[in-house]
């Protein structure tokens, strides 16, 4: 044995490593539908919901559209056109997002390349599983906005018969498109690795908040109603979209593609499928060309980024993280400043708040250039009651993806949390503290903001203040209780303990409260609707909206004493 | 120097991580047939010069050759004649061992009737067999150790790279791996091991290589170490004194 020459030579080994990918896939949904059916039965249901949902949505703006032909033939193909500059944008990011991690971050990405595989095998291994990874969610939209633009179309243009050779070409575009975004987040990755490998993350996060925050800004600036006439306005935004329509843009080819599908102009459909495939397979070969041939310079340099990113820490930082909570007793204090150290020194958790709120906080800053009139009607407080709807929905978000892991991520250090001169229970509540601080905090700030830039009444801006502070206590004490009471204590990867059984009652038991509350302040201002601006809510309207916040505040304390009590006796 | 009689050559590497110099002007040659342990203290260079061997960092200076191929421009000869186990061994968590085994013998193009042949052996020697048939993710860091060790020598590797071996390992799983790293070397492969158990590096080591301060300060057989150290020392007291030249 040990002939060094005699050792077979490696060999091209992509069906190989696709056939492993398969099995772990197989047996990992083999596994979920023997150990945990019921979590798998709710992600079936929540998914059709979501799924059912947006067939709903599209359906009625499909409808809406059908009804004015005119508008309808400029508006369907632009905002086809839209809906893939958005998704071309968002693909590029999250597959250079997944790239990076599957090229530069992983161990199994280590362990291939120590293999006598091709560099390009295990490159391509890499840039299929982030297009995967990246794109089944597109899919998942895809497909009822698909079958919603049929139903709609069926009766006027699209016979039965039709209908499939319309639902494969829809497919075959959507299939065709997505390796286009792909590749470009694969040499998105790559190149952060090469020049930035420092500070991949914060690098990642600032571009995409530059490029969202200015699609933002040029499309509400594109958008404001100035005194000229409408159709010089719409000619003036028509102009200014142009850009998109362009013939090199792969958007185009896609919507063109699919509104003559939807026209049965198989000819013209079929040719712009043709142009998307070829210039997909291209751009995807030369992605893998390029990060084959310059990848060890760039694994070299994220790799010494990482070994060389241990830097000293900031004495100020646990000074300040200190000071924030000078209100709890010594104990606590000092596990709500480490947890706050912990979020401030983790980019992928405050540039996800950030990006969120950042998006919040543009929008709202950007309502005046609207110019509408909102005294005076209904919506001075259906618009603000939108707003408060957003950032319920994103504080749950980030209490199910960030804070809920918490507790599962003191598992290991357990010894030397029941060694604390303390009961173990009132280590949820520094949790707790951190995680109403952080939230309060910027949930505070944004509704503030969307109160002040709708000149809202004192007594409207109130009770938003009032509710938003209520739902950020009862997330925080679920995500907290819950994730006291279903912990995952040997899993360190936070993204699997927010995925597990206990994160997945978490993110159910969160949307029910955001919704109930929500619904609350809903009936409230539907009574309110014909208010004008200046009068105060009637005694109902504000004694729903005072049910609703005890209501979350009760929920959350129910919640904190469950997991409380789980916790001071659980054994790991 | 001819490059192919030797399993493992290091040239005036160096490696640096910004300003950090993690190994400095580093040659080392290693004979084919020898088990060679290489010490050091915490963040002396030893997984450093791991990487650079296995070809996962490229030296900013100088060359590695391994079994006479440059890892740097004939990367993929080098791979085939290397096994590497880390110090946080890797598997696919949702693949059983076995199905893990299998598919490392396909990478190394090992046919199904000699791939049984070489598992049974080793299924055996490192009792692996009880939990082969069970999600790794489920397996504690020895069983996942045993593993990873099955699937590096499952192709008969020239050269096994190795970042302690024996942790996670209970005293018969060390014995069994101390035994299969002298056979390796007795059929004239290579092992390379880095590692912090001095008994073990002094029991079955070839020769020893230390590393202080990404330096190479002393390499040669254990008598050669005595020597170097003017004392009739175990391997402990040699490494302490060796490395704490520098600290003063």
């Amino acid at each position: 044995m040990v002939d060094s020459h005699a050792i077979a030579p490696a060999y091209p080994a992509l069906g190989l490593l696709l056939r492993v990918k398969t099995r772990t896939l197989w047996n990992r949904t083999r596994q979920a539908a023997l150990e945990a059916p019921v979590r798998l039965s709710a992600a079936i249901v929540l998914v059709s919901a979501i799924w059912f949902g947006l067939y709903w949505l599209f359906r009625i703006v499909f409808d809406q559209f059908k009804r004015t032909p005119l508008e309808a033939t400029i508006a369907i193909p632009l905002v086809f056109n839209f809906f893939f500059v958005a998704i071309l944008v968002m693909l590029a990011f999250s597959n250079a997002i997944i790239a990076y991690g599957a090229l530069f971050g992983k161990t199994e990405s280590a362990y291939l390349l120590t293999s006598p595989l091709t560099l390009r095998d295990v490159i391509t291994l890499k840039y299929l599983e982030s297009l995967v990874m990246a794109s089944w969610s597109l899919i998942l939209l895809g497909l009822p906005l698909m079958i919603a633009m049929a139903d709609a179309a069926e009766r006027s243009v699209l016979s039965a018969a039709q209908r499939p050779v319309f639902y494969g070409l829809f497919i075959a575009f959507f299939l065709a498109f997505i390796p286009i975004p792909g590749a470009l987040g694969t040499l998105l990755a790559w190149a952060a690795a090469r020049f930035f490998p420092r500070r991949t993350i914060q690098f990642a996060a600032v571009a995409m908040g530059v490029v969202i925050a200015g699609s933002i800004i040029a499309g509400v600036r594109s958008l404001r109603l100035g005194d000229s006439a409408a159709e010089v306005w719409l000619r003036s935004f028509l102009g200014q979209m142009s850009f998109f329509e362009s013939a090199f843009m792969p958007n185009n080819w896609v919507a063109s593609g699919i509104d003559h599908a939807i026209h049965n102009q198989l000819p013209e459909s079929f040719l712009y499928l043709g142009v998307t495939i070829a210039n997909a397979l291209f751009a995807s070969w030369l992605a893998v060309m390029i990060v084959s041939k310059y990848f060890d310079r760039a694994h070299d340099r994220a790799s010494a980024g990482h070994a060389r990113g241990k830097r000293p820490a900031s004495p100020a930082l646990g000074g300040v993280a200190g000071s924030v909570f000078f209100y709890l007793p010594p104990p606590l204090r000092l596990i709500a400043a480490k947890d706050l150290r912990t979020f401030i020194r983790d980019p992928l958790q405050w540039s996800q708040l950030v990006i969120l709120f950042g998006l919040m906080g543009l929008y709202l800053t950007n309502m005046p250039t609207l110019r509408f009139s909102f005294s005076g009607s209904g919506w001075f407080l259906i618009i603000p009651f939108l707003n408060l709807c957003a950032v319920s929905f994103i504080l749950a978000t980030f209490t199910c993806r960030f804070v809920f892991p918490l507790v599962s991520l003191e598992g290991r250090n357990l010894w030397l949390v029941g060694l604390l001169p303390m009961p173990r229970g009132h280590v949820l509540l520094a949790k707790f503290a951190f995680a109403m601080t952080v939230t309060v905090l910027v949930a505070v700030a944004t509704m503030t903001l969307a109160t002040i830039m709708l000149e809202l009444d004192t007594a409207w801006a109130v009770i938003h203040l009032v509710v938003t502070m209520a739902i950020c206590f009862g997330l925080c004490g679920f995500a907290v209780g819950i994730g006291a009471r279903l912990p995952m204590f040997h899993q360190t990867n936070t993204a699997r303990i927010a995925n597990g059984l206990g994160g997945t009652t978490n993110l159910l038991a969160s949307v029910a409260l955001v919704s109930a509350v929500l619904i609350g302040v809903g009936m409230a201002t539907w009574r309110c609707r014909g208010l004008t601006v200046g009068t105060l809510p009637d005694s109902t309207s504000l004694m729903i909206c005072g049910t609703v916040v005890v209501l979350s505040v009760v929920a959350g304390l129910v919640a904190l004493w469950i997991g409380a009590r789980h916790f001071n006796r659980v054994e790991v | 120097m001819n490059t192919s009689d030797y399993a493992i050559i290091l040239s005036g590497v160096t490696k640096c991580y910004g300003r950090t110099v993690a190994v400095r002007d580093l040659s080392l040659s290693v004979p084919r047939g020898q088990l060679f342990a290489f010490l050091g203290p915490n963040g002396a260079g030893k997984t450093t010069t791991i990487k650079l061997i296995v070809g996962l960092l490229r030296p900013g200076a100088g060359q590695v050759h391994v079994c006479g191929c440059e890892v740097g421009s004939n990367g993929l000869a080098a791979k085939a004649q290397l096994a590497y186990v880390p110090d946080q061994p890797f598997l696919y968590e949702k693949l059983t061992g076995r199905e893990f085994l299998y598919f490392v013998a396909e990478m190394y193009g090992i046919g199904a009737a000699r791939r049984d042949r070489l598992l049974e052996s080793l299924i055996r020697r490192l009792d692996v067999g009880e939990f082969l048939d069970q999600l790794t993710e489920s397996y504690s860091h020895g069983m996942k150790q045993r593993v990873v060790l099955t699937a590096a020598l499952l192709h008969e590797p020239a050269v096994l790279v190795i970042d302690e071996p024996m942790v996670g390992l209970d005293p018969r799983a060390i014995r069994v791996v101390k035994n299969l790293f002298v056979e390796h070397t007795n059929r004239g492969g290579t092992v390379f091991m880095s590692t912090h158990t001095l008994d073990i590096a002094e029991a079955v080591s070839d020769r020893i290589g230390i590393i202080h301060h990404g330096e190479l300060i002393a390499a040669g057989t254990l008598d050669e170490l005595r020597a170097e150290a003017r004392r009739q020392h175990s391997l402990e007291e040699i490494f302490l004194e060796l490395t704490e030249v520098d600290d003063g």
